[in-house]
């Protein structure tokens, strides 16, 4: 096992043409780590990824992917990766033996030393189904864990998962995300992007992006408390008239966030002081709660926020 | 290329040659289109105008007028039918009943016995350039035929011009026409077919898991190629063999010198459908785009059908950027007349360039276009 961080990030920037994708970015990942990248469509997720994998040259700044640097244009960074891509699963025509033979034919894998990988992989993902079955009958669940196996198929250092669980079921979301946990129990390194906040959860250290920076970067924890230092309350009117109240609130001392989830509202304070004044004046019927913020929350603040 | 690795490319080939057995529509495609083509030129379309119907109006009504136009009839290439009037004869061209019409004055049988100058009009309806082209072409062998029936007396001609047609004595449209065949099948089939594979790992998103694997570009692009190049010749090998054996057309150049002419024209075909695929990215317009750039200039523009010195100056030079023009003068100097490479040097280089800045063409753009 190498040692050193899985990724060296400093002040790496992506730029095509005059739209700079990817703008100073700065992080290290650890070996182990699962690193996820949140941020809305667009915010350079993807481009950041796809930088890492090998698949495009930084315009400024260095990246050392597994201790490798770009000096050879991504060559040698592509063979110690392995890249699971947004819209890409498999060839939907061709078998799931054929879709992992040609995986290990790109990688030049000895045949024997592909079989070996192929009988481990499926042991992992728990896939027994014949090598004969056509891809496009298998359900989406199944083809993310099989992309996944091919990815991995040459045994890469780190693995890069750019939004793998998107329209699949809720089911096969938390099936994936065990095999994540179990990829980085094996000492791999895993790089995720993601929409989802529970999938974000997972993580143990997330990069919020927003237009390309890199706006927070911690665990869920941490961003939680770097976001939210005060105590947080959840309101609920029960459908009684409060517009009054509500606009005092909003211009209330002390109030960091406001915003509604579904019937209900997220309020965040500075501190116990000012969600104590802010709430004196609370409609009888209505109710409020301290509740711990979630990674939701965090978004809406770190990145809705700023937009606003 | 440095680092090239064939193994990669092979395996690149590997998937391509699964995908075409899966999909019916491919294999349909390059099989069928060669069968269709020759069915459609071979049998179809013959610019051999036959069995013209033709109106005569036989005012002189002797016997060597009567011979006249015994010898239209016995040519096999017009059906006679008197009329009773020059005007009927006029109406019958305008109605479309008669496709020509032959008026003869009174007195002819006697001009024709004097050795003056005799006289009857022949009227061809120019409706349709080539039919009236080709019918024109008839008559001065039909009336070298009635002079020899008459008797010998000829109005001798000052400078006696005799015709020979060299390589195609008959000149059989057919031998003429399938020879350029595999200039359309190559000229679509190459464009249309790595048009849409190229596209397809395009649009569904492959091309980026490709391309985050050591494989080069150059080797995703010789092995999509590969299988293409090897369906295609194929096809072609099938049209030469129809038009030899079913139609009797002659083979009369080196074949190897056929097979290399054949493959630069197919390299400038892929070339040319990679191209379209990198710009597009999109298999519909893909198709769309393979579909004129691969059929209209190698059907209207290369020779096929329009003699290319006949076309306005602009298009004389335009032909010139296109390889399917030259690929057809080989295709047809091999062929039909045995050329060699010293004949064809001009036509092979011509060829040899296109393609060889097609190929260059298409590296570039695909490289450049690797990034988003």
């Amino acid at each position: 096992m190498k040692t050193g961080p899985a990724l060296e990030v400093k002040g790496l920037s992506i730029k095509f043409g005059d739209f700079t994708a990817v703008d100073d970015v700065s992080f290290s990942v650890a070996r182990g780590e699962i690193f996820g990248f949140l941020g809305a469509n667009g915010a350079g997720k993807t481009t950041a990824i796809r930088t890492l994998c090998g698949l495009l040259v930084p315009s400024s700044g260095s990246a050392l992917v597994g201790g490798l640097d770009f000096s050879d244009g991504g060559k040698s960074i592509k063979k110690i990766v392995g890249y699971m891509s947004q819209k890409f699963t498999l060839y939907n025509d061709l078998t799931v033996g054929e879709n992992l033979d040609f995986a290990a034919g790109l990688r030049k894998m000895e045949p024997r030393y592909a079989a070996k990988r192929r009988r481990e992989l499926f042991e992992l993902i728990g896939f027994d189904r014949p090598l004969s079955t056509m891809v496009a009958s298998l359900p989406g669940g199944v083809k993310q864990e099989l992309a996944l196996a091919s990815a991995m198929l040459h045994d890469p250092e780190i693995v890069f998962l750019d939004e793998p669980t998107s329209g699949v079921s809720p089911g096969s979301r938390a099936r994936f995300w065990a095999l994540i946990h179990k990829i980085t129990g094996l000492g791999k390194t895993v790089i995720v992007t993601t929409h989802y906040m529970d999938e974000a959860e997972q993580c143990g250290r997330i990069a919020l992006m927003r237009a390309g920076r890199l706006i927070a970067l911690g665990s869920p924890e941490e961003l939680k408390r770097g976001a939210f230092p005060g105590p947080m309350t959840e309101l609920d009117f029960k459908g009684a008239e409060a517009g009054e109240f509500i606009s005092a609130l909003k211009k209330a001392p002390g109030l960091l966030e406001f915003s509604p989830h579904g019937m209900r509202w997220h309020a965040a304070f500075r501190d116990q002081a000012a969600l104590s004044a802010a709430l004196a004046g609370l409609p009888v019927s209505a109710s409020a709660g301290l509740i711990k913020p979630s990674l939701e929350d965090v978004f809406i603040r770190l990145i809705e926020g700023a937009e606003r | 290329m440095n680092g090239f690795d064939i193994h990669r490319s092979a395996a690149v080939a590997r998937k391509e040659v699964m995908h075409i057995m899966r999909d019916p529509f491919t294999l349909v495609l390059v099989m069928g289109l060669p069968v269709l083509l020759v069915v459609f030129f071979g049998f179809a379309i013959d610019f051999d105008v036959k069995n013209l119907k033709l109106a005569v109006y036989d005012r002189d009504n002797s016997r060597v007028s009567r011979q006249l136009v015994s010898v239209f009839d016995s040519s096999g290439y017009f059906i006679p039918s008197a009329v009773s009037s020059p005007s009927r004869a006029i109406t019958g061209l305008d109605s479309d009943k008669f496709s020509a019409a032959l008026l003869i004055e009174p007195g002819f049988g006697r001009d024709v016995g004097r050795g003056a100058l005799a006289r009857a009009q022949f009227v061809a309806d120019g409706t349709d350039n080539s039919k009236a082209m080709a019918v024109l072409g008839y008559l001065p062998g039909i009336s070298e035929a009635a002079l020899r029936k008459f008797g010998g007396v000829t109005r001798s001609d000052p400078v006696p011009l005799k015709a020979r047609y060299m390589y195609n004595a008959e000149l059989n449209s057919r031998w003429f026409v399938i020879p350029g065949l595999a200039v359309i099948i190559i000229g679509l089939l190459s464009i249309l077919m790595t048009a849409l594979t190229v596209a397809r790992e395009w649009e569904n998103g492959s091309m980026e898991l490709l391309l985050s694997t050591p494989l080069k570009p150059a080797e995703i692009i010789a092995g999509k190629i590969a299988p293409y190049v090897v369906l295609i010749l194929g096809g072609v090998l099938f049209v030469n063999l129809v038009a030899r054996f079913g139609f009797g057309v002659p083979f009369r150049g080196g074949i190897p010198l056929f097979l290399g002419g054949t493959l630069l024209f197919i390299v400038s075909a892929l070339s040319q459908g990679i191209v379209i695929s990198v710009v597009t990215r999109q298999q519909q317009l893909a198709m769309q785009l393979s579909m004129i750039s691969g059929l209209l200039p190698s059907l209207l523009l290369s020779g096929f059908i329009f003699p290319i010195e006949s076309m306005p100056v602009f298009f004389r030079y335009f032909t010139m950027i296109l390889s399917p023009r030259w690929f057809m003068e080989i295709a047809r100097g091999i062929t039909i007349r045995g050329a060699g490479a010293a004949d064809l040097a001009v036509p092979l280089l011509a060829l040899a360039a296109l393609s060889a800045a097609l190929l260059a063409a298409a590296f570039k753009k695909f490289k450049r276009d690797l990034e988003p």
